[in-house]
């Protein structure tokens, strides 16, 4: 069977298996399962929220990003890392306490203040969106690799599986659907993974093979580490060193905080904490979604090496001097139909020949890393179309959740509570419905004219949250002093500043988007630590010139920190 | 031409639900379709036309809907309609229109009126509720005089006990004493040949000095005077007293199906609930309460029979089981004293809720105002053992899930009770949740209301806008879903091969029930009664208008179909549950119990996205 | 009545007449007023004027309304403008109609002639119809080139009649559309135009028929 049609077979299998589980999950209502003693344990939990949490970005493009940029790319690894450990255990706990399920909810409360609410919903929205637009870019690069479409057309047929799974299927949000969407795509990520972990190095496991000394053909040791080849041939053709930082230190460090703090502040990540209803299982499925993640993230290093040097020696050879273009394997062709890969034929000797600077002949997608991988490696046909299932996978599960919040925003929270408060039910869930479309389709452009790579889009998604919903939330846990205003102005000029760094740099003035012109070398995917850093500022100095805060907000701030008596310690 | 030329009759009708759901485009081509009619007074009755029934409106005047026995079913003014139920069962016209003040009346034809009912939901909607109505009131009126209205076939001794024309009277004597009745049929080949009595024994028997192998057929009186069981009360009453007798043989197609004495007839009307409520407050003793609270499965007939509001049903006899629960504490403290500490008798579930029906069990708990000595422990514990036991003797079986006051973990201080509510709250386990809900719909049965208020404020101000607890709670209830499937079928319940039907109590009322405790929870409203905690949301703008009213009519829809069926079940002898056979409903009710079940399924769809967050 | 208008009347009429449309009526006609008064298929109409003088005021507009077995047909309810000379002046502001409404309205000739079509099988009903008549007559008699006698039922005397037959005398106003309603519990409407009292009128006769008692039994000759 050729490739397409195991496509279509696997992805086909796969949704069936989500459909399957849903109906499954339905007919034997869950309360006889309660009743029956069970629940969902935090294992299962745990691969649902890592389900969740592992987008499209991770699974698609991070390894493009670390394989293209060496050691800069890692940036994003430790960032969501450690944003992820922040979030499970300093915030989450606190938020539980305060009895708010969503953080719109949490800081119109503790700052007392529609207008404070609505600007959360406003970022929340605005952050949602561009994680999605990430997302919708994901999903179109699959679809256009397997059903040899261009990237666009592969966006368009990506919005209308995200929209049905989301707005019309039944499926979305049910743990185990999620636990199988985790598996689907562990299973797509490692297996080549492995497969090209052993081919290259001999080890099982790719992490030991990152480290590990290549071998050749036969099986024998070459004496050559992996590390230092990738180096050799980066140096080689006028890039910097693999594993040598291109970014510089104070870039690094801003775009690690941003991502880090972005994520804490994700609308729909926090959400995942509060469906677990004893703080301590909570606890327990945030350790386990971490182990599973880190399966995940521990790999991506090892496979963006091994693509890497798979791929310069596919193009330029062993000698380094260039491949004929008629001889060019199959996947090169493949993708060039989809438009991510172009080859021009400068020096006109038919050969195809990749490196930095102008002599480069080969353009080439990054967010392709993942997906070309195994056919680079020649692996077997079905491991490619796995590879398909699970960018779907996890395209789909964090769509579903960012669009929910999309539009439970939008109709809860914007019309119900500011507009239009005698709307009736079947109206707010008709303009949720609306809500969640056009979120699509706008994200659906930003997928079409991307103003970076998924992962990079993504990175801004994070900056804009690190900015403005992740100080009003740290802030309203730990601090006493900080009234409505102050929350409300930091959260609007956190904002307002980095969106409009990004708009800049990514859309007006794009040819400036390089490290001279940036604002003390931050990079706009940085730049979201510096909003935040900005409204913190802002909001300290407005609460000091206007009104305190309520005695009673005081006391239930108080109360949330330190617990009187009852909760926990009734907790058998 | 232009259609709004016909100004005053479409103001009129746009005024008018379900007219005013309309789109102007339907409502011009409807008042081009009317024509228009007067009746006067002097004709009596509205002229119908079998052969082509069509709408009426009444634009002025007054009108009164009997029914062929000449019985109100309703009355009608400006604006109101008649003629539909033909119109939409495709029935023959019954009832008959009487005119009590000439009047103009627009009619619509059948055509027109389908489409309109194709062109909009509500107008379809409309009608159909107004002809569910209209049944109802048919006995609402009725229900005035349900003493003399009822059928006999609600207030006879059914299997009646019967003897053999050759069997001799001792046997007859032992027979009636066996089973404590004063009297028996007797009859030759399932035909009835005489009835036997306490009065004949006496008369024909001992005080003509014969012995108790006298045959029966000697002794008996023949030819007894019969009724049959569908004639009513009120004709067994004349009966007897024309002919000065107490027991009335009842024949169906020759059979006898049963007997009706007179204490029947006593009983049956010492069944209005107030006489009811009265008669256990005058018992002294727990026998009599038990022998008093055997009325409670007749009243409940009656009520249905007499076809009252689900809602009303549900709020009396509840009123029964706190007046019984009342009298058994008020007893039990005159042989225990009085209560060493201030306390509460807590009612939970549907007891809180006020909608009990047929074959309730007992759901309470006790509050007691402050620390319990060891005193006061062995005081409440006596009182609510026996309290408890009482209920159970009186027909409201123990909780299977022992929440009962005669459970010490039931039986709590104010604080106890608080913490226990405080952490169902802050720990929304799905789990201890869903048990758990039962304790949200608690009332104060007997005790001190402040003491009740303290527990429920202090409840309700954590509730309020908890959305962690309320998300737990919606998802719970969300866990099953209304009866419907694709393309809006019934889904049947099915226990292996035997088909069940629908469970109109976990898959409807039940839904609803948490669907109101879930919004009354999240605007800390105290009323409990899930029909009152709709109004309550209503009026507050928590729930939209349109879906409040839709509710609340599902609501009482589905229990009214519930508790008839429960009727039918244990008129035609078969074992009551909550479960109704669709076929055995017309298309159109059939229609109309879909209807209330998509109402339950928006209103689950509404909650799931204002308390989970999901769609 | 039957001495004025029998039948042998208006088969005279129809003999010496010219007029298609106008022979119609009159054969159509006589062959209704057999019938029970039940069965008579009936037309309510209104006209509107520019003012009271059949001589010098023209018609503005005509509204009908059929009135079959005792009820009124709304689908078949119709209203025209007729056009004018000149400007409809000062009246505009009694009937609403604007000159500039006029322009899609239809000449007096074939106002006439549509009046005639529609009427032909129908006894007309007008109330104080002898008005709405001589302007009828008036106009059919210059645009259609032929004389005509129009025979209607007139609600107001037929009110006026059933009222003297209770009591002696009555106040002024009594009698007028309006008033006439209020007394058979007829919805007042506000708005006014020809094809609106054409209907006011309609219902007035059926509540006027009603109230005679039993339908079976009236004839014709009851109305005059």
């Amino acid at each position: 069977m050729d490739v397409q049609t195991l496509t279509y077979l696997i992805v086909g299998v796969t949704f069936a298996l989500y459909i399957g589980i849903a109906i499954w999950s339905r007919a034997g209502s869950t309360k006889e399962f309660y009743v029956a003693g069970g629940g969902v344990p935090p294992v299962m939990n745990g691969m649902a929220t890592a389900a969740d949490w592992m987008s499209a970005a991770s699974f698609i493009s991070l390894a493009g990003i670390v394989s293209f940029t060496g050691y800069d790319g890692s940036v994003y690894l430790m960032g969501w890392t450690g944003g992820y450990v922040l979030l499970a255990l300093c915030m989450a706990p606190y938020l539980r306490k305060f009895g708010k399920f969503t953080v719109p909810d949490f800081i119109g409360d503790r700052y007392y203040s529609q207008a404070a609410r609505t600007v959360a919903v406003v970022c929340a929205i605005f952050i949602c969106f561009t994680y999605i637009a990430g997302q919708m870019r994901g999903v179109g690069v699959v679809f256009s690799r397997f059903l040899e479409v261009d990237v666009e057309t592969g966006v368009y047929i990506g919005m209308a599986v995200v929209f049905f799974y989301a707005v019309l299927g039944g499926m979305k949000g049910i743990t185990y659907t999620q636990v199988a969407q985790y598996c689907v795509l562990i299973f797509a990520f490692m297996v080549p993974a492995i497969f090209i972990s052993v081919m290259m190095t001999g080890h099982v496991l790719p992490q030991i093979g990152f480290g590990a000394e290549l071998i050749d053909a036969a099986g024998n040791g070459t004496g050559v580490y992996l590390l230092d080849k990738l180096d050799g041939l980066s140096a080689e053709l006028g890039f910097s060193q693999y594993t040598e930082g291109s970014k510089s230190m104070i870039d690094v460090f801003f775009i690690t905080g941003a991502l880090m703090f972005g994520t804490a502040g994700l609308p729909h990540v926090i959400v995942r904490f509060f469906t677990v209803p004893k703080v301590k299982d909570a606890r327990v499925s945030a350790g386990w979604a971490l182990v599973f993640i880190a399966i995940m993230y521990t790999t991506i290093p090892a496979l963006a090496a091994f693509s890497r040097v798979n791929m310069i020696e596919t193009i330029n050879g062993p000698e380094s001097t260039g491949v004929a273009y008629e001889t060019a394997p199959e996947w090169i062709k493949n993708w060039e139909k989809t438009g991510l890969i172009t080859w021009d034929d400068k020096n006109s000797d038919g050969n195809m020949y990749y490196a930095k600077g102008p002599e480069s002949e080969m353009k080439i997608d990054r967010d392709i890393m993942v997906l070309a991988t195994p056919e680079i490696a020649n692996l077997p046909a079905w491991v490619i179309a796995l590879v398909a299932a699970g960018g779907l996978a996890a395209a789909l599960s964090t769509s579903a959740g960012l669009l929910l919040v999309i539009s439970t925003s939008v109709s809860h929270d914007l019309l119900k509570k500011n507009l239009m408060p005698d709307i009736s039910d079947k109206k707010e869930l008709m303009f949720a419905r609306i809500a969640a479309a056009l979120g699509i389709v706008m994200a659906g452009y930003f997928g079409i004219n991307p103003p970076g790579f998924v992962a990079a889009v993504v990175a801004i998604a994070f900056g804009l949250a690190a900015s403005s919903l992740f100080p009003a939330i740290i802030m309203g846990i730990f601090s006493r002093t900080i009234n409505k205003e102050g929350a409300i102005a930091g959260m609007v000029i956190g904002l307002a500043f980095t969106a409009s760094y990004i708009i800049y740099f990514k859309f007006v003035n794009v040819a400036d988007n390089n490290p001279d012109n940036w604002f003390l070398g931050i990079s706009p995917e940085g730049i979201g630590m510096l909003g935040m850093v900005i409204n913190f500022a802002v909001a300290f100095a407005v609460s000091k010139v206007t009104a305190a805060v309520p005695q009673n907000v005081v006391d239930m701030v108080e109360g949330i920190r330190f617990p009187k008596g009852a909760g926990e310690a009734h907790d058998h | 031409m232009d259609a709004s030329e016909l100004q005053p009759i479409s103001d009129f009708l746009s005024a008018l639900t379900p007219f005013d759901s309309l789109s102007d485009a339907a409502l011009q081509r409807c008042c081009r379709a009317l024509t228009i009619g007067y009746y006067s007074k002097a004709s009596g009755y509205v002229p119908l036309d079998e052969d082509h029934p069509q709408l009426y409106i009444v634009r002025t005047g007054a009108f009164e809907v009997r029914n062929q026995d000449g019985e109100l079913v309703d009355r009608l003014g400006d604006g109101d309609y008649f003629g539909f139920p033909s119109l939409l069962s495709g029935d023959k016209i019954s009832n008959r229109i009487q005119i009590l003040e000439d009047g103009l009346v627009y009619h619509l034809d059948p055509d027109t009126f389908n489409f309109l009912r194709n062109e909009s939901r509500e107008f379809d909607r409309f009608f159909n509720r107004a002809y569910a109505q209209r049944m109802r009131h048919q006995g609402r009126f009725k229900a005035k005089e349900m003493a003399t209205t009822n059928r006999i076939s609600t207030l006879m001794t059914k299997q009646p006990l019967t003897i053999d024309v050759n069997a001799c009277v001792a046997d007859a004597a032992r027979l009636m004493r066996d089973n404590r009745v004063s009297s028996v049929l007797v009859i030759d080949n399932q035909q009835l040949k005489g009835i036997l009595t306490d009065r004949d024994l006496r008369n024909r028997v001992i005080a003509l000095g014969h012995d108790g192998q006298l045959p029966v057929h000697q002794a008996m009186t023949t030819s007894p005077t019969v009724l049959n069981s569908q004639a009513l009360v009120f004709e067994a009453m004349l009966l007897m007293s024309e002919c000065n007798i107490h027991h009335l043989p009842i024949i169906d197609d020759g059979e006898p199906v049963g007997v009706i004495t007179s204490t029947d007839i006593l009983r049956g009307q010492s069944t209005q609930p107030l006489l009811l409520i009265g008669e256990i407050e005058r018992q002294s003793n727990l026998e009599s309460l038990i022998n008093v609270s055997k009325q409670i499965p007749l009243l409940l007939q009656n009520l249905i029979s007499a076809d009252a509001r689900a809602e009303e049903i549900g709020r009396v006899l509840t009123s029964v089981t706190d007046a019984l629960t009342r009298r058994l504490i008020v007893l039990n403290q005159q042989i225990l004293g009085e209560a060493p500490l201030a306390f509460c008798w807590l009612a939970f579930g549907s007891q809180g809720r006020q909608d009990q029906a047929a074959c309730s069990d007992q759901d309470n708990g006790l509050l007691v105002a402050g620390e319990m000595d060891e005193h006061a422990q062995g005081y409440f514990e006596a009182l609510t053992k026996a309290v408890c036991q009482g209920l159970d003797s009186c027909g409201y079986v123990y909780c299977p899930g022992d929440i009962m006051a005669q459970n010490p973990k039931w039986r709590m201080t104010l604080t106890q009770w608080q913490q226990k509510f405080e952490h169902w709250v802050k720990q929304p386990e799905p789990k201890a949740l869903m048990h758990a809900s039962i304790f949200f719909d608690m009332r104060c049965v007997f005790g001190s209301a402040s003491l009740f208020d303290s527990l429920q404020d202090h409840v309700l101000a954590n509730t309020k806008g908890n959305d962690i607890f309320l998300a737990g709670m919606a998802g719970n209830s969300l866990q099953v879903s209304p009866p419907l499937g694709f393309f809006k079928k019934f889904v049947l319940e099915r226990d292996g091969s035997e088909v069940k039907g629908i469970d109109l109590k976990h898959k409807g009322n039940a839904l609803i029930n948490d669907i109101a405790r879930v919004y009354a929870l999240f605007a800390g409203i105290k009323e409990v009664n899930t029909a009152k905690r709709i109004r309550e949301l209503m009026q507050l703008n928590i729930i939209n208008r349109k879906d409040a009213l839709n509710l609340a009519d599902a609501h009482e829809f589905i229990a009214h179909m519930r508790l008839s069926n429960q009727g039918y079940q244990y008129t035609h002898n078969e074992t009551v549950s909550n479960y109704l056979m669709p076929q055995q409903l017309s298309s159109l009710v059939r229609h109309q119990l879909r209807d209330a079940f998509k109402v339950v399924h928006d209103a689950q769809a509404g909650l799931k996205l204002k308390f989970t967050r999901s769609f | 009545m039957n001495a004025i208008l029998s039948k042998l009347g208006l088969f005279w009429r129809a003999w010496r007449t010219q007029h298609p449309l106008i022979k119609d009526y009159y054969a159509e006609l006589a062959k209704l007023l057999q019938y029970k008064l039940a069965d008579i298929p009936m037309l309510a109409i209104d006209l509107e004027m520019t003012g009271l003088d059949p001589a010098f005021d023209q018609i503005l507009s005509i509204g009908i309304v059929p009135i079959k077995n005792g009820q009124l047909q709304m689908a078949k309810a119709q209203h025209k403008l007729v056009s004018i000379d000149g400007s409809v002046g000062q009246s505009a502001v009694i009937h609403g109609i604007l000159d500039n409404q006029l322009q899609d309205a239809l000449s007096p000739e074939q106002a006439m002639q549509w009046f005639m079509q529609q009427s032909k099988g129908h006894l007309l009903v007008a109330h104080h119809s002898p008005l709405d008549l001589a302007f009828l007559e008036q106009g059919i008699s210059l645009h259609l080139a032929e004389p005509v006698k129009l025979l209607a039922v007139d609600t107001l005397a037929v009110e006026k009649r059933r009222l003297l037959r209770q009591q002696e005398v009555f106040k002024e106003g009594e009698l007028r559309l309006g008033a006439c309603r209020e007394r058979y519990n007829l919805p007042v409407y506000n708005a006014h135009n020809a094809l609106i009292d054409a209907i006011a009128c309609g219902e007035l006769l059926i509540a006027q028929m009603a109230a005679m008692g039993d339908g079976d039994k009236l004839t014709v000759t009851d109305l005059f």
